[in-house]
């Protein structure tokens, strides 16, 4: 039994990262995507795109790692 | 198969807080950790380079590092405390500057082989993070006064039940702040070591193998080398970010809707 919930466990870890991230991964491409269409529009504003850019990607990419964090909490179950 | 699996679990044993000799450690005791070991290294590199660099300054600098300091402390100035807070924000340039310039040495002296980042672990991205969520709603609160700050989540011109949803919605965001803070700076160091490790197992392992496993042992070095600049980058940006994060939540404190 204590197999089973431990075998359960690791891939309950993989699921929780790996579906996980499906969400930020989008997110974070579209940002991406996006900030390159805006400065490709308005060069002069490239500078302050970038820092909105990446403040947005930072809240994107926390998203994924608290799915990284549940993964290490559920190895250790 | 089995020996990847033995090495992955010495290496995250490696990553996990020991004490300095390698020991894990027993509840309760007090004793100079392997992270913080590495994070006094970073903590004394920070000085040792702000110190000198800023020794002697002179309009013109001479000095190498003197003008490479010049350029760390005006980005600072210019891309994180004068665009996000506003000309009012480089008041803050001391403590932006300092949290900035401290993760991004721990970051990258981590990378150095056989150091660890002391950004490795949760221990000190957690502190560093209540310290950030402490001093921002200080300033807060300096600026608006207690009642005017706490005010200031209360949204105005909507329906009461609404507007105490919204209320309730902003707190929550605001004490998620230092968890996403120091989630994000620690699991991106400690993953980033993580992948390192496992691609110096594979190439190892490799090594050790015979015949043709012995060639495609390249495949995996080449790699490492490639994320080993990743990595690198990684550093950088992390420190950036949790600076001009930090500059974010200064400013929301700042001007408050």
């Amino acid at each position: 039994m204590e197999q089973v919930t431990g075998s359960l466990s690791v891939i309950g870890a993989g699921f929780a990262f790996g579906v996980g991230a499906i969400g930020p991964a989008l997110a974070i491409g579209w940002i991406g995507s996006k900030t390159i269409e805006s400065m490709a529009r308005q060069p002069e504003m490239a500078g302050r795109l970038q820092t909105t850019m990446f403040i947005a990607l930072a809240l994107a990419e926390a998203i994924a790692l608290f799915g990284f964090v549940l993964a290490f909490v559920l190895m250790g179950q | 198969m089995e020996k990847i699996g033995e090495g992955v679990a010495e290496l995250l044993h490696e990553l996990s807080v020991l004490s300095l000799s390698g020991k894990e450690l027993q509840a309760g005791e007090w004793t100079l950790t392997n992270y913080m070991f590495f994070l006094l290294i970073a903590v004394v590199v920070t000085m040792v380079f702000l110190m000198v660099g800023s020794r002697k300054v002179k309009l013109v600098p001479t000095s190498r590092l003197g003008s490479l300091m010049e350029m760390g402390v005006e980005f600072v100035r210019d891309s994180l405390c004068a665009d996000v807070m506003g000309q009012e924000g480089v008041r803050y340039l001391p403590f932006i500057g300092s949290v900035f310039f401290l993760v991004l040495f721990n970051n990258l002296i981590g990378l150095l082989p056989g150091f660890k980042p002391g950004t490795g672990t949760m221990g000190t991205t957690v502190a560093w993070a209540l310290m950030v969520f402490v001093v921002y709603n200080g300033i807060g609160i300096k600026k608006h006064g207690l009642f005017g700050y706490l005010k200031s989540f209360w949204p105005k011109g909507i329906m009461a039940p609404l507007a105490a949803f919204v209320a309730l919605l902003e707190i929550i965001s605001q004490l998620v702040r230092p968890l996403t803070l120091s989630v994000r700076l620690y699991a991106n160091m400690y993953a980033g070591h993580v992948i390192l490790g496992i691609f110096s197992i594979f190439a190892a392992l490799m090594l050790e193998a015979s015949g043709i496993m012995k060639i495609a042992a390249v495949l995996p070095i080449a790699i490492q080398a490639v994320l080993y600049a990743l990595e690198l980058f990684v550093a950088v940006i992390q420190a950036y970010i949790f600076a001009v994060l930090t500059a974010v939540y200064i400013n929301g404190a700042l001007h408050t809707h």
